[in-house]
Formats: structure tokens, sequence, C-alpha cells
């Protein structure tokens, strides 16, 4: 059990994601830095969807009530066990009684949790990740508060201690390079604003606003411009996390993991292997949009596919 | 005869589309394919999304991929082009209109020059297909909406609608299964369950559902 004695900005359990139930709207609701996750449940021998919590913002405390491994992925952090500083990306024994504090984020936005043990919670429509608009999924729906306990079964208090060499763990620092590829609208704005699709050497570059969250990353900046004689919304359509939408304003919105349908034009989508890194986009960070070929976008996620083969072979 | 486009929709996409306009033969044939591909279950397909017009498959690129998932699509197109289609399912959704339930509905009294009887009746006379749904679980949204009832939606969404509240945008209307932010316009408010994510079926209606509204 994890007695949750002070629960940061936000936290939340999290998963590999609801999927199946996109038809009647359900959105993935997963974990917005999917190699941060994967490589926690790597360090702790858990399954590849077992749920871990996602946590924005300092000062989260934790207290053990019984003996096991845990770690900490995800966003750099300053952190103690007991008083006594601890690395990140490494497995780490607490002893029953031990109390983890996460001081500080040095680099990056969302950090990732997870325990040697099952989280005892009822998976909601086939998973244990939280959807907080709809309150369903996760610890009764909510974000974790004070007093809360986590239940564990299975805890294992005993295994190797695995760590995450420096070289695999992921810069989270501003600016962001976010690569993309065109989008089904992307013929609706003025040549000007579309340039950088064709021309590789050609990035866009915005800010992030504070109206982000996991639904989506607001930027702003110089606005795309629609041709004169185009529609500026399209009629509701299917969408994915990292779509690319540019409403009548021209600010674009990159959508994460709770839509499935958008209204506003698509100008662009997120390479995969960028994904993860729109989990540490923060107020005012900035953002560059290059365009790829998805061909270039494919032999990327093959190659870290490839590199991560090795820390998730339970699937 | 029919129109069916594949596209790629980034990596794990792929966008079926089954005709330009928004009206009932596309609707039809959308239903079609998505019945069709539901069925088959094609190793390696995530999810398939149903909308006005398209399909949005997304499928797992470590068990499937984008060249042999189109061709299996076009290859199939003659198993459901002509397809029958079941019986659609009707629903009638008891509406307390105006008031409270409806805050907007003096906005769309003006903007359409009727009385607040009148867009009543013209809202609740036409029966509605559930065209797609998504923006949350289980929020239909329904066409196509009397012209005479047209209004935009609001330039700034409001941040807090009821659960239950029906909205008119364009020349469509919806339901808010959960208290949430809203663009579309409120003109009133239903006590019937949308969603329910503890028991299935989970959403009450489903892609291609007739609805029709009944004052209260």
């Amino acid at each position: 059990m994890i007695e949750v004695a002070g629960a940061g900005f936000l936290s939340i359990i999290v998963d590999s994601g609801r999927y199946g139930h996109a038809h009647i709207g359900v959105p993935p609701s997963y974990a917005l830095d999917r190699f941060s996750y994967v490589l926690l449940q790597y360090l702790l021998d858990n399954p590849n969807n077992a749920p871990a919590i996602e946590v924005m913002g300092n000062d989260l405390r934790l207290r053990f009530a019984e003996e096991m491994i845990f770690a900490i992925t995800g966003a750099k952090v300053a952190a103690t066990l007991d008083d006594i500083p601890i690395p990140g990306w490494s497995a780490i024994k607490a002893r029953k009684g031990s109390f983890l504090r996460v001081r500080e984020v040095k680099e990056g936005l969302r950090y990732y949790i997870g325990f040697s043990g099952t989280m005892d919670i009822g998976p909601v429509l086939g998973s244990h990740t939280t959807n907080l608009e709809c309150n369903f999924g996760g610890f009764h729906g909510r974000p974790l508060i004070k007093g809360d306990t986590i239940p564990l079964k299975n805890v294992r208090a005993r295994g190797e201690l695995k760590m995450v060499p420096d070289t695999m763990i992921p810069s989270m620092q501003e600016p962001h390079m976010i690569r993309v590829i065109a989008g089904p609208e992307a013929d609706r704005f003025v040549p000007r604003s579309a340039a950088f699709l064709s021309n590789r050497k050609d990035a866009v570059f915005f800010n992030a606003t504070s109206r982000l969250n996991r639904t989506g990353v607001r930027l702003e900046g110089t606005p795309f411009e629609f041709r004169q004689e185009v529609e500026k919304s399209i009629i509701s359509e299917g969408i994915l996390p990292g779509t690319v939408q540019v409403p009548p304003d021209g600010l674009p919105i990159i959508s994460l993991a709770e839509r499935t349908v958008g209204g506003y034009a698509r100008i662009a989508m997120v390479a995969d292997i960028d994904m993860d890194r729109l989990a540490h986009i923060k107020p005012r960070d900035r953002v560059f949009l290059r365009a790829i070929d998805i061909d270039e976008a494919d032999r990327l996620w093959r190659a870290r596919r490839d590199a991560l083969s090795f820390y998730c072979k339970k699937q | 005869m029919t129109h069916m486009e594949i596209e790629r929709f980034g990596e794990q996409g792929i966008r079926v589309i089954l005709g330009t306009a928004v009206d009932d033969r596309t609707h039809e044939q959308v239903r079609r394919f998505f019945l069709y591909i539901r069925s088959l279950q094609p190793p390696g397909v995530i999810d398939v999304i149903p909308s006005f017009r398209s399909c949005l498959i997304h499928f797992d690129r470590d068990r499937a991929d984008y060249e042999r998932l189109s061709s299996l699509i076009v290859k199939t197109e003659r198993e459901w082009i002509e397809m029958p289609l079941p019986q659609p399912r009707r629903f009638e959704i008891p509406v307390r209109y105006g008031g409270d339930y409806g805050p907007d509905m003096d906005f769309v009294c003006s903007y359409s020059g009727l009385s607040a009887q009148e867009v009543i009746e013209v809202h609740s006379s036409v029966t509605y297909r559930v065209f797609a749904l998504g923006f949350m679980p289980g929020f239909p949204y329904l066409g196509i909406l009397d012209k005479r009832i047209y209004v935009p939606r609001q330039e700034t969404p409001v941040l807090k609608v009821p659960q239950g509240s029906v909205g008119l945008a364009q020349l469509q209307t919806g339901i808010y299964p959960f208290e949430s932010p809203a663009g579309w316009r409120i003109i009133g408010r239903t006590m019937k369950r949308l969603f329910d994510h503890d028991q299935e079926p989970f959403s009450l209606f489903n892609f291609g559902d007739l609805v029709r509204f009944v004052q209260s």
C-alpha cells in the first residue's frame, strides 16, 4: 500500500491507453510520455501496460506502507527517500515506512512513478487509465489527493535493481523540435503558411501558451493563414493523438490523448518519434515544427523500436 | 456509384472517405463500411472511428501496415458496397426546453426570428441521425438540423454546461453526456443518461441510430 502525503500539482493513474471504444467517443487517455512509461515498467519487471502515476509539479510525497521497489522516470527531478537524494530512471528499494519526496522538477514536465506490485484498482472499459474530463478509470476517476491510499497486491520486495543508462534518457529541455508530416487539410493554407511542409529546412516557430493539458497544447505565434476561398472548419472527422489542428484564428492546437473527433483543419500530424516530447512542453516554451516525409518518420520509429526492444520483451 | 478514397493519416491511420456531401447516401456507405470492417476484425486494427463522410482506421504498426490494410479495403469493396443495412434503432429523448435548462434559447430566437415555441417545434419535428460520436464519450453529432434554426457556434466556449445539455451548432444538434465546456448554443436539457462507464452498452447511442426529441 502507498499513502499519498502530498499529490504535487496533478497526479493521476495512467496506463498504455484505453482502446477499442473510439467509435463511441472514448479517447485513449494514455501515459503521455510512452517511452518513459515503458522504461518504468522495465525497471520494475512489470507488465508493459501496468498502471503507474503520472505527476506534474513539485512536492509529491508518498509513504511506503510495506517494503517494495519503485522507480521514477520521465521529467528529471530532484527527489529524496528518507531525506537521502535518489537518482531517477533507476529501480530503488524502499523500506516499510520509507518516505519519498519529489522536491523539484529540473527538466521536463511530467514524471512517472511505479511500484513492484499491481495497483489493486478495477479497470474501466478495459483500462486503468484516468479519463479526467468524464471522471472514470484510474483512482475513482479523479486525481490523487493528500490522504489517499493506493492498494497494491503481489508486492515484490526483492529483485534486481536495474537502471536505465544515461544515454537512453531523452532531453526534455526547450526549445522543442517537433517533426511533423503533412495533414489532410494542408492545402487549405496560403503558400507562405504551408511552405514549411515541403521545405524541410524551414521550421515554423511558436510559443506554447498556458492553455495546455492532456487534451492538447495550444500554441501562439504568427498565425497560419487560410486561403481565401476555403472553408476554415471541416466537417467533424476522426483524429488521432498528435494531430495539429488549426482553428479559424490560425493558431495551432496539438491534440494529445483525450479526443477522437475534431472539426478544425488538420495541417499536420506529429511524427510518432516526437510524440513523447509533447508531454514535456510547458507554458512559454519555444516549439519548432519541422516537416519530414512519412518514410523518414517510419524509419525513425523503426530504429527506436529496435533500440527499445531490449527493454520491452514482455508483451 | 460510390466514391471511395483511401488516404494515409499520419503513421498509424488510414482515412477511408466514402462521399463528399453530408447526406443519407454517404452516411449509409460509411455505416456499411464501418459495420463490415468491424465484423472483419483485421489483425492490428485498434479502432475504427466513423463520422459524417469517412472512417478513420487506427492501426498498430507492429501488427499491420498501410499497404496491406488499404489493399484489403480495396479488395473487399464488393462485399460491403451493396450490403443490406440493419434497421437503425430509434430513440425518443425527452427534453425540457428554455429557461434555466436552455440559457441560449433567447439567442436562438433572436437569430432565427422565431418564437421559443416555434424553435421547439422545429427542433422536435425532425428525426435525426447519429452521424458521429465523439468530442466526449457518448456525445452524438446529430443532423441534419432544419435551416430555420441554424445558429453559429459560440465565439468563446462557455466554461461549463450541465450534463444532458442539448445544443445547436450550424446544421447539427447534440447532447452533452457530461458536465463540460461547450461551444454549442444550449436550448434545453434531458435527464436521460447517455454514457455509463460501469455498464455495457456504455453508450446509449450507436453510430447510425435515429433520434427524435420530445418536449417534456
